[in-house]
């Protein structure tokens, strides 16, 4: 940014680079002029930024992604509930006698529920589910309940919106279930089964 | 007017002191990141002992690499170059001392604390208070230090190298002030003033900037002085030295809140930090070209001289680094990479590419200026910076790997879009190659490094220390010209006229209130008119204009009273707005219908222990506004993303910044699970999961929490704003024991000797509450109901 009469040994900058004549420590400078491309990807920086802020904080075109996911649950709960309508102890049955099913559920259960009720399903920090003894319920429907609800105070972590999703937990109950006989589940008396301490 | 000559001897003493520090601590700060890196890889390596796990490892390696290795190097080429850019000794060789053997002493406090698990629980602010105290105070010693170097100069105007110098000082100690206000409740242990988000703006203001201003503006005064020294040829361009500095320092202040989008920042303050984290990319690159650029007609010398190898790397990891900076901080960039490894890749391409490798450059340019003789092996120099540079690309290319296919991975949905497709440890197991990568090029660094030792001891045994002497020529001092045509002329007063009428259009498009339209009207119109202006007037006046700089150079009170108004701004109007309107009291809007829950005594315990261990070096505690995230953490209209109230009374705030592990912010509802699963994940985690790479926590269930330490805790959050009932300390204990028996209960079945005063039964009461809040409805009407029972006769 000197004069060229502070410069006499350069003309301008346009006509090659001007040595500033200040010396520090022996250290010179050129002036350059600054190069287009660096000049263009700032201007164009600071015109997106003002464009962006435009629209997003002033024009309010768009839709905000709090809204969008808000949106987006909802429509999902409302789909589950949906869909929970068709699952009952015959439906569940019926898929733990599909091999395709069980196979599956298998997968989910060495995943997420192996940990806790072992790998025969013998328990662990979790119930037995390969016995009789049903605390929360032998109801296939029970079972699903739990399962994507947890149990309140326990070990028995939601599978449900945290982890797998329903169609999971279908089949994971499915992998359960295969490993009953359905007319032996319902022929438990009811009153066998014991009551869940608190 | 008289002269008379003087001789001036440099003080290079000190210089050689900071020199052998940087080195030293250097190769501390290394070795620490490579064996937390190993435990990455490996878990056994976290030793089972509660001073080398990973958590507590993690904030010595972060403070030593910045704070003890960069810190000592930047006052080694702070100290050599200032003195010779004014052309007078240090000011004072007092201060120099407490300078030095000061800044040692924090580092050694800070190396014996932050094991022992003492923090505050901030990002690269994890130091005690009593120690920020002294930072605070041999920061303000080094600062008056140089200021009064200045004052004293023999040279009339301020070279860049200089102005950067400048910058550095006032701008950290704004930043390092603010971010630590706290208030004690012991002599170990305080809480930051600033809560939930205001505390998360607050930090990643200073967080960033300690980046900006601790990393990279010293490094560019380095570069600026030690690069045309090392190649013998002039700067590249002295009016991109003035676009680049001023856009640099001013806009960097801005770019804080792009580590926090997509989180419950509020969306106009993310929007700053983007676009203006965008703008920053050619201030930046401005830098980098100038360095480069200096180079050209000495690139030959290149192939002999490793000094100019390592700078010429550097610069070039500075533009790669500040090139992928802006790319991360677009919002959707920012949703893949955010809480990954490929930011930890990210910014190591910095520390380790840009900070490291100028470092060594200078290093390797003093020792034998400052010891008398040649470097003692130019060939083991050369091979230090191969051994870096592989080093280097291992690191950041595992890191981009790691980062970006976990993040892909863990944001895959199932056919049918209701739910993750992959638990979160089946995104570990996929990185663990990586991980162990990453280790190899840590390790490869750190051989390099030590050669460098190795080299540069070879050197200085050789030598002996030298002295510098100038003859300069003393002038009285001619009389000052005024100094507010330096800072009050067309230039100044254009800038700050167009600023005052952005930031009058920014806040107006924000705000609730009914005149904000009229003041976006305006804010738009005065910022286009003084454009405009300035540009015409700039055509007819622009030469003036250049000699104005000039003379700016000449009066360092006015270059860092403007220096101070540029990086003022920016944290000014993004955090003052934001603590105002986010006070739980007023359960406005911001809250976005949810408060806190407050802590119980156990779990504000609880919640000691899980800073204490660095938990939040590894979790976060922030589902963000992404499908992904909240189809794995929680999708029922009562979960969803974390809300700004649902931590708005976190003193600090434990967001967190990665992701080794799943998000906890939910732990205690969403999850749900037990209190026995905790205990056994906290006494092993491959009990539950055998793939887990987390540390066990056994004394968890040996040591006691201390439980006197309540009741001033507790006083200390009350003060602070977060509505904790009254109680006595005999009332806290009864709370506290009542709780921790329960829990106790709860796990006997496979802890039966575990009593309630262990940690591990705070611990999980603290897991257990995460996630708990009230509507801030609920709260609005329990409210109204006790003052209508209070207005009753």
């Amino acid at each position: 940014m000197s004069s060229p009469q502070q410069n006499p040994s350069n003309q301008s900058v346009a006509d090659g680079p001007v040595l500033r004549p200040h010396e520090y420590d022996g250290i010179q400078e050129f002036d350059q002029k600054l190069p287009n491309w660096w000049l263009f990807t700032l201007y164009s920086a600071i015109i997106f930024a003002f464009g962006y802020w435009f629209y997003y904080f002033q024009s309010n075109i768009p839709v905000s992604d709090r809204d969008a996911i808000s949106a987006m649950v909802q429509a999902k709960e409302a789909k589950e509930l949906e869909s929970l309508k068709e699952i009952n102890d015959e439906t569940l049955w019926k898929m733990s006698r599909n091999p395709q099913f069980v196979e599956a559920g298998r997968a989910v259960f060495m995943g997420t529920c192996k940990a806790c009720h072992g790998e025969n399903l013998e328990g662990g920090i979790g119930f037995n589910l390969a016995d009789d003894a049903w605390v929360h319920g032998s109801k296939p429907s029970q079972i699903f309940h739990n399962a994507l609800n947890g149990i309140p105070d326990t070990g028995m972590a939601a599978q449900g919106g945290a982890q797998l999703g329903t169609q999971k937990i279908i089949q994971a109950v499915a992998f359960i279930l295969s490993k009953h006989d359905p007319q032996h589940m319902r022929d438990i008396p009811r009153e066998q089964e014991p009551t869940l301490k608190k | 007017m008289s002269a008379h000559k003087v001789t001036v001897e440099y003080d290079d003493k000190t210089v050689r002191y900071f020199f052998l520090a940087a080195v030293i601590w250097g190769a501390v700060a290394l070795a620490a990141g490579v064996l937390i890196a190993l435990q990455m890889a490996w878990w056994p390596a976290n030793l089972g002992l509660p001073w080398t796990t990973f958590g507590r490892l993690r904030p010595l390696h972060t403070n030593a690499a910045i704070f003890a290795f960069v810190g000592n190097m930047m006052f080694t080429g702070i100290y050599y170059s200032m003195q010779r850019l004014l052309k007078t000794r240090t000011a004072s060789d007092f201060l120099s001392k407490v300078h030095f053997w000061g800044w040692q002493l924090i580092i050694v406090c800070a190396a014996i604390t932050l094991p022992l698990g003492l923090t505050r629980g901030k990002e690269y602010a994890e130091l005690i208070w009593p120690i920020n105290i002294m930072v605070a105070v041999i920061w303000i010693v080094f600062g008056a230090n140089m200021f009064w170097t200045i004052a004293r100069r023999r040279e009339k105007s301020l070279y860049v190298a200089i102005w950067f110098y400048i910058a550095t000082v006032i701008t950290v100690a704004m930043l390092y002030v603010v971010n630590h206000l706290s208030l004690p409740t012991s002599l170990l242990h305080s809480y930051p003033i600033f809560s939930g988000v205001q505390d998360a703006l607050v930090q990643w203001w200073y967080g960033h900037n300690a980046v900006a201003f601790f990393l990279t503006t010293p490094i560019l005064g380095i570069m600026y002085y030690y690069m045309p020294k090392a190649c013998g040829r002039p700067v590249y361009s002295y009016r991109l030295s003035i676009i680049h500095f001023w856009a640099l320092i001013f806009v960097y202040i801005w770019a804080g809140p792009h580590h926090l989008l997509n989180t419950a920042l509020p969306a106009w303050v993310q929007g700053l930090g983007m676009i203006f984290s965008l703008v920053l990319w050619a201030p930046s690159w401005g830098g980098m070209l100038n360095g480069l650029l200096t180079l050209r007609g000495a690139w030959d010398k290149l192939r002999t001289d490793p000094v100019l190898k390592f700078f010429a790397a550097g610069v070039t990891f500075y533009g790669m680094a500040t090139f992928e900076g802006p790319l991360l901080s677009i919002r959707s960039v920012n949703a893949i990479g955010h809480y990954t490894d490929w930011i930890i890749g990210h910014v190591h391409g910095g520390t380790l590419g840009w900070n490291g490798l100028m470092a060594a450059g200078m290093f390797y340019w003093l020792a034998p200026r400052l010891w008398g003789k040649p470097l003692r092996s130019v060939n083991a120099a050369n091979i230090h910076f191969w051994l870096s540079f592989v080093g280097i690309l291992l690191y950041v290319g595992s890191m981009w790997a790691s980062g970006i296919g976990q993040a892909l991975s863990l944001n895959e949905l199932t056919p049918d879009g209701n739910a993750a497709a992959n638990s979160f440890i089946e995104t570990v197991k996929a990185i663990k190659p990586m991980l162990f990568t990453r280790f190899l090029g840590g390790a490869l660094y750190l051989v390099g490094f030590i050669l460098m030792i190795w080299n540069l001891w070879a050197t200085i045994r050789a030598g002996a220390p030298t002295t510098t002497t100038i003859e300069v020529v003393d002038e009285d001092k001619p009389q000052t010209p005024s100094r507010f045509p330096a800072f009050l002329n067309a230039p100044v007063l254009y800038t700050v006229g167009v600023l005052f009428f952005c930031i009058v259009w920014i806040l107006a498009s924000v705000s609730n209130s009914s005149l904000g339209g009229v003041f976006v009207i305006i804010g738009l119109i005065g910022t286009g008119a003084l454009t405009l202006g300035a540009i015409a007037h700039f055509e007819v006046a622009g030469k003036t204009w250049a000699e104005w700089y000039d003379k700016l150079l000449e009066h360092s009170l006015a270059f860092s009273l403007l220096s101070l108004l540029a990086v003022v701004i920016g944290g000014a109007v993004q955090i003052i707005p934001v603590v105002a309107q986010s006070d739980p009291k007023s359960l406005g809007p911001y809250l976005e219908g949810r408060l806190q829950k407050v802590y119980t005594p156990l779990e504000l315990a609880g919640r000691e222990i899980y800073v204490r261990e660095g938990c939040y070096t590894c979790h976060s505690q922030m589902i963000r506004t992404l499908v992904p995230e909240v189809l794995r953490y929680g999708a029922k209209s009562d979960q969803g993303y974390s809300r700004l109230g649902e931590s708005i009374y976190d003193h600090p705030f434990q967001w967190g910044s990665k992701r080794t592990g799943p998000d906890l912010a939910r732990e205690g509802t969403v999850a749900g699970r037990g209190n026995d699963w905790h205990a056994q994940h906290l006494f092993d985690p491959r009990l539950l999961e055998p793939e887990s790479i987390m540390p066990a926590y056994p004394w968890l269930f040996k040591q006691n929490f201390d439980k006197s330490v309540l009741y001033a805790r507790i006083n200390a959050l009350r003060l602070l704003g977060v509505p904790f009932a009254q109680m006595s300390p005999a009332e806290i204990e009864t709370r506290y024991d009542t709780q921790a028996k329960e829990i106790a209960e709860s796990i006997k079945k496979d802890y039966p000797l575990i009593t309630p005063d262990k940690d591990i039964i705070a611990l999980i009461a603290y897991l257990q509450q995460l996630g708990h809040y009230e509507k801030t409805e609920d709260v609005k009407k329990s409210r109204e109901e006790e003052t209508r029972h209070l207005d009753l006769p």
